[in-house]
Order: C-alpha cells, then sequence, then structure tokens
C-alpha cells in the first residue's frame, strides 16, 4: 500500500510540476514540489523511505528537465534522508517549526544546485539567491506548511508518524 | 316559412339593376354639397353606433394589452432564453472556429514551411515546462522513438526555439535559445560576421566573439550559421538591439531579441541531422566522380 502510495505520488507530481506549475509561477519562479514531498515522506515515514523516494523523483523529475541525473537523484535523496533523520530526533512538530525549516532547509539546497550543475557565469551565486533560490524556499516553504498544517488538523500525526516508523 | 322569390320577372330585374347602376353613379356624381348633408343626416347615428364601438375595441385594446405585456411575455422570456443559450452557444463555436482557424493557419504555415526547407523534419507539440527553476526549458511530446536524439534543433518557421538535450522514448527536453547555458553558432546577415548565440538571464540572447572591426549595428538579423549544432544556415535568431563593445576587449558583443518567443510556442519542427544538406549541397556544388 506505502509503495502504492509513493507510486502515485512521483507519477502524479511530475506532470503537476511540468504542466501545472508552469502556468502559476510567482516571478518565473515555481515550487518544487518534489522537494516538498520528499521533506515531508522523510519526516513522516523516516529516512530510508526519505531516501528511497527522492532518488525516485530526483530521477523521474531529471527526465523532464535539462538537469542532470547525479545532480537530481543525489539532491532529492540527501534531503529525504536528511529529513528522516530530523524526524527521528523531534517527538511534536508544529507547522510553524516545519516552515522554517523547509525555508532553511530549501535554501541551502538551492545553494548547492548552482554548484553541482555548473551553470552559465551570468548565473552566479549573487542572481541565484535572489532570482531563484530565496523566492523557491518560501514557495516551498509555505505550500509544504499549508500540506503539513492539513494533515496535521485532520490526521493525528504523531500516530501516523511512529506507525508508518514500525 | 315565407321564401323570397328570386325569380323575379325579366323586365323587374331589369329594372332593379339600371336602378341600382343610376344609385351609384348618382352617388358618385353627386355634388359635394350634397354628400355633406347626407354625412350630417346620418352622424346620429354614428354617434350611436361609436358607443358600443369604442367600448369593444376598448375591450380588445385592454385584453391585447394584458396579453401583449404578461400572457404573450411567457413566450418572449422562453424566446429570450432560447435566445441567450443560442448565442452562448455561437458564442462558444464562434471561439472554437477561431482557435481553429488560428491553428489551422498556424499548422498550414509550419506544414509548408516543413516542405520547402526541411523535408525530413518531425513536427513536435509542446506539452510542458521545465521541472526546475534553473533551466528554460520546454517539453515535446516526440522522443526516440520518433527519431529524436540529442542536439537536433528545433524551430518554427518564425526562427530558432533551441536544441534538444535530453530525451525518453516519448517526450524531448529542448533546451531554449534564452537560456544563458546554451549556445548556438550564429551569423549576421548583413556583415556575414559569425559568433556564438547564448541566452541571458533576462530571457533574452546574445551575440559574442564579434569581430571588433565588424559594422554591426542594431536592426541588424542574426541567423544560424550552419557550421555546427543541428541547425542548417540562414535561420533566423534574432534581432540585434544594442552593441557592447569595451575597452580593451577583444571581441564585441551584441544583445538579440530572439525571432520567436519561447513562453508562445505551441508547435515546433525537429530538425533530423541527416536532413541538413552539407555545405556543397546548399551551394549546388557539383560531385567528384571516382
Amino acid at each position: 500500500m506505502k509503495g502504492f502510495i509513493y507510486f502515485a505520488v512521483i507519477v502524479g507530481l511530475v506532470p503537476v510540476q511540468s504542466v501545472v506549475l508552469s502556468h502559476v509561477s510567482l516571478w518565473g519562479v515555481k515550487p518544487d514540489l518534489g522537494f516538498v514531498a520528499v521533506c515531508l515522506v522523510g519526516l513522516i515515514a523516516g529516512e530510508l523511505d526519505g531516501l528511497l523516494v527522492g532518488l525516485a523523483l530526483g530521477w523521474a523529475m531529471s527526465l523532464f528537465s535539462a538537469q542532470d541525473l547525479i545532480s537530481s537523484v543525489v539532491l532529492k535523496g540527501t534531503v529525504g534522508f536528511l529529513a528522516g533523520l530530523a524526524g527521528r530526533q523531534v517527538v511534536y512538530l508544529s507547522p510553524v517549526v516545519l516552515v522554517i525549516g523547509l525555508l532553511v532547509v530549501s535554501c541551502l539546497a538551492g545553494l548547492i544546485a548552482p554548484f553541482a550543475l555548473k551553470l552559465n557565469a551570468q548565473q552566479d551565486w549573487w542572481w541565484a539567491t535572489w532570482t531563484v533560490v530565496l523566492p523557491q524556499a518560501c514557495l516551498d516553504a509555505v505550500i509544504g506548511g499549508a500540506i503539513y498544517w492539513l494533515m496535521w488538523s485532520r490526521l493525528n500525526i504523531e500516530q501516523l508518524m511512529s506507525e508508518s516508523r514500525m | 316559412m315565407r321564401m323570397v322569390n328570386l325569380r323575379a320577372p325579366y323586365n323587374a330585374r331589369r329594372v332593379a339593376l339600371v336602378l341600382a347602376v343610376i344609385l351609384v353613379l348618382g352617388f358618385l356624381l353627386l355634388p359635394g354639397q350634397l354628400q355633406s348633408i347626407f354625412q350630417q343626416v346620418g352622424s346620429p347615428l354614428g354617434w350611436i353606433i361609436s358607443w358600443p364601438l369604442q367600448a369593444v375595441a376598448g375591450i380588445h385594446d385592454r385584453i391585447a394589452g394584458i396579453w401583449g405585456r404578461y400572457v404573450d411575455l411567457q413566450g418572449v422570456e422562453e424566446e429570450n432564453q432560447q435566445l441567450k443559450r443560442e448565442l452562448d452557444l455561437l458564442k462558444e463555436q464562434n471561439g472554437q472556429l477561431r482557435e481553429a482557424s488560428v491553428a489551422t493557419e498556424r499548422l498550414s504555415a509550419l506544414l509548408e514551411f516543413k516542405k520547402q526547407v526541411l523535408p525530413t523534419s518531425v513536427a513536435a507539440q509542446v506539452i510542458g515546462r521545465d521541472t526546475g527553476n534553473w533551466y528554460k526549458t520546454i517539453i515535446l511530446n516526440k522522443g526516440a522513438s520518433d527519431g529524436l536524439q540529442s542536439d537536433q534543433g528545433v524551430i518554427t518557421p518564425a526562427g530558432v526555439v533551441g536544441r534538444i538535450v535530453k530525451t525518453t522514448a516519448s517526450t524531448a527536453v529542448v533546451l531554449l535559445v534564452t537560456d544563458p547555458n546554451n549556445a548556438i553558432a550564429g551569423l549576421i546577415q548583413r556583415t556575414r560576421d559569425e559568433g556564438i548565440v547564448e541566452g541571458t538571464t533576462q530571457g533574452q540572447a546574445r551575440l559574442k566573439y564579434i569581430p571588433l572591426l565588424s559594422n554591426a549595428r542594431p536592426g541588424d538579423h542574426v541567423v544560424t550559421s550552419g557550421l555546427v549544432g543541428g541547425f542548417p544556415r540562414g535561420i533566423p535568431i534574432g534581432t540585434i538591439t544594442r552593441i557592447d563593445k569595451e575597452e580593451e576587449a577583444l571581441f564585441q558583443s551584441a544583445e538579440l531579441s530572439p525571432e520567436v518567443d519561447p513562453n508562445r510556442v505551441e508547435e515546433v519542427l525537429v530538425i533530423q541531422s541527416s536532413s541538413i544538406p552539407a555545405e556543397g549541397e546548399r551551394l549546388g556544388v557539383p560531385k567528384h566522380k571516382p
């Protein structure tokens, strides 16, 4: 069942990210739903699930991007694994804390990306920070926080976390 | 029962007919004054008759008014609704027809362009955009199974769109000409100076490595040079909007306004590498015989 849900998330997220979000992007920047999904899976289901979903989602998303496979897979997998580790250390996680956490982690991942992707000299660190990294981190944090708040208010998230890690 | 005997004697009928004719003619030939006398004599009778006439006319008008304002309006209301529905339907059909017309024009132009210039190119539709924010790409609905490969050029009748950087069996990712990581060999059409076109972070393009002695100026058109990459010579890339000449620099560069707006591209042609004519074929040079 869990595998089917992960498969559905991966298959569903890529078209949404590629087709739908291109129409609703803000200032030409769209949120990375894959990053948000990997973080949430890692937090709720643990580091192994986070890692595997991150690897699979990074691979699937790289097929529809000019981004190379390795950087996409490694970045998403690492984020999922780290989210799982972080989730293991906390007993209670409020939506506000999650939003701040997503903002910080998205910024860090975004700052690594220009170096990992070996972009053109025009796309320097300063440009990347203000044009892509910060707006995307804000969007990721807002969307991730909203999804987590919905889950937090509708489901017993602590029980879900403990059950899914068993 | 008393019956009217219409079978009057021949003479009596003849006399009555003549009298009637004379009466009619008499009225017609009667002087105006005598006619007004008849009118005045008949006016009291007319006044009496006018009362029921007006009453009936009033009732008729009232009924007609009620019918027109209330009963008949139900039909108008229905008719109005029907007309509104028809109008909506026609508006929708009109929109669809306009869209179909625009699409037909666009596809006809694409087909004509394909026939004239690139007989072995593959037409494809844009189905999506890059899943990330770092690259400016579009996703096509054709892939490796349709013969698409990396480094093949992608164009529209207006000009260069970009080049393929990745394919799956059924899709292809095209790095746009406006992406800073793209590089296409370009040629200034008027001066014949060559350079490399790459995108900018502002969504425009830039022609780099123009010789210092070049007299390129804003308004000059830049086309593909056909030397490297998946494009034949002469496909429009953009128009020079500004020349940048720095002191002590070995080259000058030019800012371009791309001919194709990548955000509005819906259908494209992918140039298959084997279809690009060699320089000799293009110029019509006869082949060497062994």
